[in-house]
């Protein structure tokens, strides 16, 4: 059994930007047909935005769109156009799973909604992954991933101790809302599975943003409790936070890269560890930091200390040195420790798919492994409309003269 | 009705927070989830605050319920013979084991998915792991904050103008909450090909992957560029920021053209914004130095609620910050009922945060409370595998369960 979990599952991609994309490529994994329609007369923001393959622009060139569009197909169709909309209807009739990201009403306008599609093909799974759900006061505004971070409460709960709140550093509503989405689906899959019923989606990014919470929405909610923001620290643990270690000798873009070490002491035990590790052990007996709660009260005396013998050091020469003592600890990661990580390049988790344009760049591969159903990246994301003419005839059933035709008519832009 | 998954019996073996997201995923759709404890003390995350009242409670603790909702607790020695031959029968008519001991503590109790296989062949067995099931990090100790660290999110936050300020962790556990979304796409879609026909299998999930798979650019922008992304160091794209308001806080959020077009028009055309150092989108990310003190001025004058309404008229994507009483008390999660009551035997009654999705078959649904330490022990050990009240006595003596 060499079939992968979604062999012969069909899925019409018609999200754009990041969350939709990272959703239906948690599918393509798995080896679903997944179909992103896409147009050159609005191109998706992740093709526009950098990095740039060897620091040169172009559509088919960004790591951004390359990253979350591996194992996908592309076809452009110019959805203003009647025979656009047209095969965009005959690719959603031939797949399992229509999904989009569009403000509410626009499938529906573009005759692609999922209550004109399900009289067409009773067991299409049609998801709406909008920003605030289908309905509700707000459910036309737009929203955009890093804006959940906010809007969940996220923030408010983040920041240094007395300081305001902070965002954490990266659209992170796209890819939970993403992932979430990709666990729907597959629960909406195995349902079909079962019954034959298909069912409708309805996916709010901001609910799946507060679902990252929880235990800090049930703290006010049980208790009329607003936690402090209180850096990297953490009430149960301490010491708990990043360490300053020594730069990275090289320059990256003219200046040299500060590093830092992640440290966590579960417990006394751990505790007594790291400070023998760092050649401190009088400090696992003394009062001030014996306990977890004497260490609390101490906490910056004692990440004085720590930060002291960090800053002799490299991030990963800490990092392992507390590691061989049983201590938690590892390097905050730049882009470029990730790539060169021995760890990760032992689990084969970077991949180097051939691109149609760019050749062979490293990407991110899967964070999960099959035994029976070894899930792999298939092939690169796909060039701006790479697809096209094999989709229209394969899946939609266009003869040859008819895509010639779409495409005089300029349809297929 | 009942949740798309309500066929699945899923056993977990969860601590803290991934491997019981995963399975909590699961049982809220549906999915009839069995929480296997340690006898001594249960899941780490029982001592975890926020606690209902306050004070520390092994029932009590927010993380705990909000993490075990719909599942039922069996506490299991899993390292006694005995304890482990119960554990047996009980994954033997699961669809699915969801764990994330550690390597090294899998090794120590023969927790290998060739011997589950056997007893059970259509096992989905599904193991989180902080780094892994192999290479040099397998037994590295992990908490949330290092493996946050590790896997590249940590060093992209922080203190845009006080680089000598540390990165900044985000808040609670977001490692975990990824490793466990991430392990809930890959246990069900090998449940999926287990309904099709293919059998059991053993589906590994790295939390450290997991979080270097969501980095947004900084995965590519070494390999594409050479360059590292950093806390301080300029955005491709800006306005992305938060802002102080007279009366609160707003994310001011101009990703396409468009979207800034309409908000140099909402801040009534000031001069500055058509300078050529903001006419593009890269361009602002470049200068921003000098445009979040022009946006920053305008920003501090306005209302908070009212910019978000009048960004949004304009389709311009900004959002309010929210503490938690505006989202407890927003009229539009009210509409959509995103707040389900729960009431629990010792936490009491409060309002949980529910369903990121609507299936419009198969319900999102909340049936049970958390369970306490042990809780269904008679009730499976007994009523469902059909162990005698006096052999359960015996194992109950000896700390077996």
């Amino acid at each position: 059994m060499n079939q992968l979990p979604l062999t012969g599952i069909r899925v019409a991609d018609f999200t754009w930007v990041w969350a939709g994309p990272y959703c239906t490529m948690q599918l393509a994994h798995m080896g679903a047909e997944v179909i992103r329609i896409e147009s050159a007369t609005r191109l998706c923001v992740s093709r526009l935005t950098p990095p740039w393959f060897g620091g040169q622009y172009g559509v088919n060139r960004s790591g951004y769109f390359n990253q979350y569009n591996q194992g996908k197909r592309s076809i452009t169709l110019n959805l203003k156009h009647p025979r656009a909309r047209e095969a965009a209807l005959r690719i959603a009739m031939k797949s399992d799973v229509v999904i989009n990201n569009f403000a509410a009403g626009v499938m529906d306008r573009l005759g692609l909604g999922y209550r004109h599609l399900v009289r067409l093909r009773p067991d299409v799974i049609g998801v709406s992954l909008s920003g605030y759900g289908d309905n509700g006061p707000l459910s036309s505004y737009v929203a955009y991933g890093p804006a959940q971070v906010p809007l969940s409460g996220m923030s408010a709960l983040t920041g240094y101790r007395g300081w305001p709140p902070m965002h954490v550093g990266f659209s992170y509503g796209d890819p939970n809302a993403g992932s979430h989405a990709a666990f729907a689906i597959l629960a909406a899959l195995y349902h079909r599975q079962r019954t034959g019923e298909g069912q409708y989606l309805d996916m709010s990014q901001w609910e799946c943003t507060m679902a990252l919470i929880g235990e800090g929405i049930l703290d006010y909610t049980m208790n009329g409790h607003q936690p402090e923001r209180d850096g990297s620290r953490d009430s149960a643990m301490a010491p708990h936070g990043l360490f300053q270690c020594r730069d990275m000798a090289e320059l990256v873009a003219g200046r040299p890269v500060d590093m830092w070490v992640a440290i966590a002491a579960a417990d006394d035990a751990e505790f007594a560890r790291l400070a023998a590790a760092i050649g401190r052990p009088e400090l696992a007996d003394d009062e001030r930091f014996a306990t977890l709660a004497a260490r609390k009260r101490n906490e910056d005396e004692l990440e004085a200390m720590v930060s002291a013998w960090t800053s002799a050091r490299f991030a990963a020469e800490a990092a392992e040195t507390l590691q061989r003592a049983g201590v938690a600890a590892a390097v905050c990661a730049t882009g470029r420790d990730l790539a060169e990580d021995p760890h990760l390049k032992s689990r084969g988790f970077f991949v180097t798919p051939e691109h149609g344009e760019i050749g062979r760049a490293t990407q991110a591969g899967i964070p999960w492994r099959m035994s029976e159903t070894p899930c792999s990246i298939r092939s690169a994301a796909p060039l701006l409309g790479q697809h096209t003419d094999e989709v229209l005839r394969d899946v939609a059933g266009y003869s040859p003269v008819e895509i010639e035709e779409m495409r005089a008519a300029e349809a297929l832009k | 009705m009942a949740g798309p998954l309500a066929t699945l019996r899923i056993v977990e073996i969860g601590e803290m927070v991934s491997a019981p997201y995963a399975a909590k995923l699961m049982a809220d759709l549906g999915a009839e989830v069995i929480k296997v404890e340690r006898p001594a003390g249960g899941d780490r995350a029982r001592t975890r605050g926020p606690f209902a009242g306050g004070r520390a409670h092994p029932e009590k603790s927010g993380l705990f319920i909000y993490l075990n909702t719909n599942k039922r607790g069996l506490a299991i020695d899993l390292a006694a013979p005995r304890g482990l031959a119960i554990f047996e029968r009980l994954i033997s008519n699961a669809d699915a084991l969801i764990h994330n001991l550690a390597p090294a503590e899998m090794d120590r109790l023969g927790f290998q998915y060739e011997r589950f296989h056997r007893l059970n062949p259509k096992l989905v067995m599904t193991s989180v792991a902080p780094y892994g099931l192999s290479g040099p990090r397998r037994d590295w100790r992990a908490e949330d904050l290092t493996l946050w660290s590790d896997g590249g999110a940590c060093y992209l936050n922080g203190a845009r103008d006080h680089p000598e300020l540390p990165p900044l962790t985000a808040y609670g556990y977001q490692a975990g909450y990824q490793g466990g979304a991430h392990a809930a796409v890959a246990t069900m879609g090998a449940l999926f090909a287990a309904a099709r026909g293919a059998g059991g299998q053993h589906v590994e999930v790295s939390v450290q992957e997991s979080v270097a798979s969501i980095i947004e650019m900084a995965n590519t922008f070494w390999p594409y560029m050479g360059m590292v992304l950093t806390r301080y160091g300029p955005k491709p794209v800006q306005p992305l920021d938060i802002f102080e308001c007279r009366d609160g806080w707003i994310f001011a959020c101009c990703v396409e053209e468009h979207q800034w077009h309409s908000f140099v028009e909402v801040m009534g055309n000031p001069e500055w914004a058509s300078e050529e150092l903001f006419d593009e989108r890269f361009k602002r990310g470049v200068n921003y130095d000098a445009l979040r003190p022009l946006l920053a001025d305008w920003i501090g004058q306005q209302s908070a609620q009212d910019l978000y309404h009048r960004a949004q008229a304009r389709r311009v994507p900004f959002a309010p910050l929210s503490n938690l009483a505006d989202l407890v008390n927003s009229e539009h999660l009210r509409a959509r009922g995103f707040f389900v009551d729960v009431s629990h035997p010792q936490a009491g009654a409060f309002k949980y945060p529910g369903a990121p999705y609507r299936l419009s078959r198969t319900p999102w649904e909340i049936r049970r409370p958390a369970p306490a330490l042990g809780q269904h022990n008679d009730e499976i050990l007994g009523g469902e595998l059909g162990i005698a009240a006096r052999e359960l006595e015996a194992l109950r003596r000896e700390a077996v369960i």
